[in-house]
C-alpha cells in the first residue's frame, strides 16, 4: 500500500495538525523545560537542573500515590467495562432499531449536565446520613461509608465514564458480524459461550478501547477523588495542585504531570496494539 | 430406519409478518443425496435452508430429520453444519482454530482435535496455511476452510447456502467438482441453495426450483429439463419456447391444439389426462426447432415468424423470432444448419418441429 500522503488528505487534516501542535506538543515541550527549572525566593527561574526530577522520584509519598492512581484507574477501567458489557451487549443484540436509537439518546444525556454538579448531587446519596444510608437503614443494614475512600472515587469515575463506555461497546458490538454469532450457534456454541468465543473476540478492538478511554478519563480525573473520595491520601493530580500551592513549584508540578502523561502513551500504545492483534502468521 | 428420508419438509409454512417466505414446501431428501435448491433472488431458499438448520422455525408444519421432528430445537442440539453465503469464517481464530472450532464445542480433547482438523486441511490441500490468519488467504482457499470447518465432525447432511457465488467462473467450476467429489466419497447429504442453474443442473442428483415461496417443480436435472412442469419452469430454464391452445382432439396416439397461431399436432403424452376443449400448453425446447425459407414444404408442425436479432455464442446461435401474433421465439442450432437459411433481422422464416418435440405443460 501506498503510504505517502496526498495533497488532498494533507489539506483536511492540516487542520487537525496545527490544532496538535499548538495545543499539544507546544505545551509539552514548554513543560519538559519547565520542569528543568528552579523556583528561589517564589520566583522561577530558567535553569537545567534535573534537582526536581530527583527531588520528586526519591520521595515515597509520590510512588505511593502513583501506584494508588494507577491502581484506581485500572479497577475503574476493569469495573466499568464489566459493568458496561451485559447493558450494552442489551442493547445491541435484544432492542429493535427504534428502541436502540432511544437507549443512545438516553446515554447521551449525562453529558448534558456538568460533571462537576453531577459529582456533588453524589454526595447527597453517599454520605453518612445520605439518602443510599437512610435507605438501607430502613431496610435494618448499614450505616456504610461510602464517602471519602476508594469506593466514593471509583462511584465519580462511573459517572464520569459508564455512559460513554456504554456507547462505545454498543458502536462496536454494533458491528459484529450476526452471521458469526450464527454460525456459532450452528457449530453447538450456545448463548453464554458464544458471548465468551465470538461476540467478545470479534469487539475485541472496540471493547478495550472503550476500556482504554475509563482508564484515561480515571487516571487524570481530579473531581471525583477530591469530592467523592477526600482528597487524602491523594492521587496524582491531587498532588499536582498541592504542589503547586506550596511555594510555587510548578516545575516539580511538571514532573508530575510529566510522568502521568509518560504512563497514560505506555498504557495506551500497549492498549492499542493488544486491540489490533490478530489471530495467527 | 436406513429407508426413511433424513429429511421431510412436511407442508411446512414460514411467514414474516404477514409476508409469506415460504409457501407449504412438502418433499423429503433422500439419504446421500445432493439436493440443489434453486430459484431467483428472494425466492425463499435461504429461509427453507435456515428452519432445516434450526436458525429460522416454521410457522405451520414440521421438519423431520431422520424421522425425527425437529421443530423448536435449537440450532445447537441439531447436528445440521452450515455453510453461509459469507462463509462467517472467525476472522480472530487461525485456520486451524477454525476448523477445531466444532470440535472444541463438543469437549474433543486437544490433541484429537489437532489432528482430525489437520486431516480435513490436508484433504481439502490447505494444510500449510493451518497458522495463517482467515485475512490472509484467498476466496478458494477460504472456501475451502469452511468446508472443513463443517465437514470436521463428520456430520450426515450438510447444508450449503450459494458458497461459490463471490468465486469468479474459473475458480466456481473447480469448487463445483471439489463438491461433488467430496460428496461422493463421503456419501452424505448435500443440501445445496443457488440461484444459479448451471451450478444445480452439473452437481445435483434433484433439483428443487422454487419461485416467490413456491416450489415450482422436483426432479433429477434431466427430468426437469426434458418436461418441465409448468410455464415457469419452462421459462426459467430459458430455452424453451410456450404455446398456449385448448385441446381440440385427443386420440390415443396424437393431440390436435388448437392456439391462435393455428392448429398444431403433438403426440399423446401417457400421462396427462385431459377433455376435449380444455386448455393446454406445451412446450418446445428451441434446440428442437428448425428454421427454413417461407414456402418450403414440410410435414410436422410449422409457423411463420419473422427474425428479431440473434446471439452468437461458441458453437452454436440462438435466433430470436417473433410470430405474426407477437409471440417471442427462440431456435438454437449449430452454425452449420444455419447456413442454409437467410438470418437477417426482419426476415421471415418458417419455424419447423416434430409432434414428438412437443412437451405438454402437466402443471398447467
Ligand atoms: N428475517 C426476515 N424478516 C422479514 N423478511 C425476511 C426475513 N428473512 C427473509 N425475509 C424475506 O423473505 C424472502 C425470502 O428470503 P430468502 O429466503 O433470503 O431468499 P433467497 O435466499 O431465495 O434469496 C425475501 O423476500 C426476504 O425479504
Ligand atoms: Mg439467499
Amino acid at each position: 500500500m501506498n503510504t505517502r500522503p496526498s495533497l488532498f488528505s494533507l489539506t483536511f487534516s492540516l487542520p487537525l495538525l496545527i490544532w496538535q501542535l499548538a495545543f499539544f506538543l507546544f505545551p509539552l515541550a514548554f513543560l519538559v523545560a519547565l520542569s528543568f527549572w528552579t523556583v528561589r525566593n517564589f520566583q522561577m527561574q530558567p535553569n537545567f537542573d534535573t534537582v526536581n526530577w530527583v527531588k520528586i522520584y526519591s520521595r515515597s509519598v509520590f510512588w505511593d500515590a502513583y501506584f494508588r492512581t494507577l491502581l484506581l484507574a485500572s479497577f475503574s477501567a476493569a469495573l466499568i467495562s464489566l459493568a458496561a458489557f451485559p447493558a450494552s451487549y442489551a442493547i445491541s443484540f435484544k432492542l429493535g432499531e427504534n428502541a436502540k436509537r432511544w437507549m443512545i439518546f438516553v446515554l447521551i444525556i449525562p453529558f448534558f449536565t456538568s460533571y462537576l454538579v453531577r459529582v456533588y448531587s453524589l454526595q447527597v446519596f453517599l454520605s453518612d446520613a445520605g439518602i443510599l444510608n437512610a435507605f438501607l437503614g430502613y431496610l435494618g443494614l448499614g450505616p456504610y461509608s461510602m464517602l471519602n475512600n476508594s469506593f466514593g472515587t471509583l462511584t465519580g469515575y462511573a459517572t464520569l465514564c459508564l455512559p460513554l463506555v456504554i456507547l462505545l461497546q454498543v458502536f462496536s458490538l454494533n458491528f459484529v458480524n450476526r452471521d458469526l454469532v450464527e454460525a456459532a450457534h450452528n457449530m453447538r456454541c450456545g448463548r453464554l459461550r458464544t458471548v465468551l468465543e465470538v461476540i467478545i473476540p470479534s469487539a475485541k478492538a472496540g471493547l478495550v478501547i472503550a476500556g482504554l478511554f475509563a482508564f484515561i478519563l480515571s487516571f487524570g480525573d481530579f473531581v471525583s477523588p477530591l469530592y467523592l473520595g477526600g482528597g487524602n491520601p491523594p492521587t496524582l493530580s491531587i498532588m499536582i495542585t498541592d504542589i503547586t500551592k506550596s511555594g510555587q513549584q510548578w516545575p516539580r508540578a511538571a514532573v508530575v504531570a510529566l510522568t502521568m502523561i509518560a504512563t497514560l502513551l505506555t498504557v495506551a500504545f500497549a492498549a492499542i496494539k493488544f486491540a489490533y492483534r490478530e489471530a495467527g502468521k | 430406519m436406513l429407508d426413511t428420508p433424513i429429511v421431510h419438509f412436511d407442508n411446512v409454512v414460514k411467514k414474516f409478518g404477514s409476508f409469506t417466505a415460504v409457501e407449504k414446501a412438502d418433499f423429503q431428501i433422500a439419504r446421500g443425496e445432493f439436493l440443489a435448491i434453486m430459484g431467483s433472488s428472494g425466492c425463499g431458499k435461504t429461509t427453507t435452508l435456515r428452519m432445516l438448520a434450526g436458525l429460522e422455525d416454521p410457522t405451520e408444519g414440521n421438519i423431520l430429520l431422520d424421522g425425527e421432528k425437529i421443530n423448536g430445537k435449537p440450532t445447537w442440539e441439531r447436528d445440521t453444519p452450515m455453510v453461509w453465503q459469507s462463509l462467517a469464517l472467525f476472522p480472530f481464530l487461525t485456520v486451524q482454530e477454525n476448523v477445531e472450532f466444532s470440535l472444541k464445542m463438543r469437549k474433543v480433547p486437544k490433541g484429537q482435535r489437532r489432528e482430525r482438523a489437520r486431516k480435513w486441511l490436508d484433504r481439502l490441500g490447505i494444510l500449510e496455511f493451518a497458522d495463517r490468519n482467515i485475512s490472509q488467504l484467498s476466496g478458494g482457499q477460504r472456501q475451502r476452510v469452511a468446508l472443513a470447518r463443517s465437514l470436521v465432525t463428520e456430520p450426515k447432511i450438510l447444508l450449503l447456502d450459494e458458497p461459490l457465488s463471490a468465486l469468479d467462473a474459473h475458480l466456481k467450476v473447480r469448487m463445483q467438482s471439489v463438491l461433488s467429489g467430496l460428496q461422493k466419497d463421503l456419501g452424505i447429504t448435500f443440501v445445496y441453495v443457488t440461484h444459479s442453474m448451471s451450478e444445480a443442473f452439473s452437481m445435483a442428483d434433484r433439483v428443487v426450483i422454487m419461485s416467490r415461496g413456491k416450489i415450482e417443480q422436483i426432479g433429477t436435472p434431466e427430468e426437469i429439463y426434458r418436461e418441465p412442469r409448468n410455464r415457469f419452469v419452462a421459462d426459467f430454464l430459458g430455452s424453451s419456447n410456450v404455446f398456449d391452445g385448448s385441446l381440440k382432439s385427443s386420440g390415443n396416439e396424437v393431440w390436435q391444439i388448437e392456439t391462435e397461431h393455428s392448429s398444431f399436432t403433438l403426440k399423446a403424452p401417457s400421462e396427462v389426462q385431459k377433455t376435449d376443449g380444455s386448455p393446454v400448453a406445451f412446450a418446445v425446447s428451441s434446440e428442437n426447432m428448425s428454421l427454413a425459407a417461407i414456402g418450403t414444404p414440410w410435414a410436422g408442425n410449422s409457423i411463420e415468424a419473422t427474425v428479431v436479432g440473434g446471439e452468437f455464442a461458441g458453437a452454436s446461435a440462438t435466433v430470436f423470432l417473433e410470430t405474426d401474433q407477437g409471440q417471442e421465439l427462440k431456435v438454437q442450432k449449430g452454425h452449420d444448419e444455419l447456413k442454409t437459411v437467410d438470418i437477417r433481422a426482419g426476415q421471415k422464416l418458417l419455424v419447423h418441429w416434430l409432434p414428438e418435440h412437443c412437451h405438454v405443460l402437466p402443471g398447467e
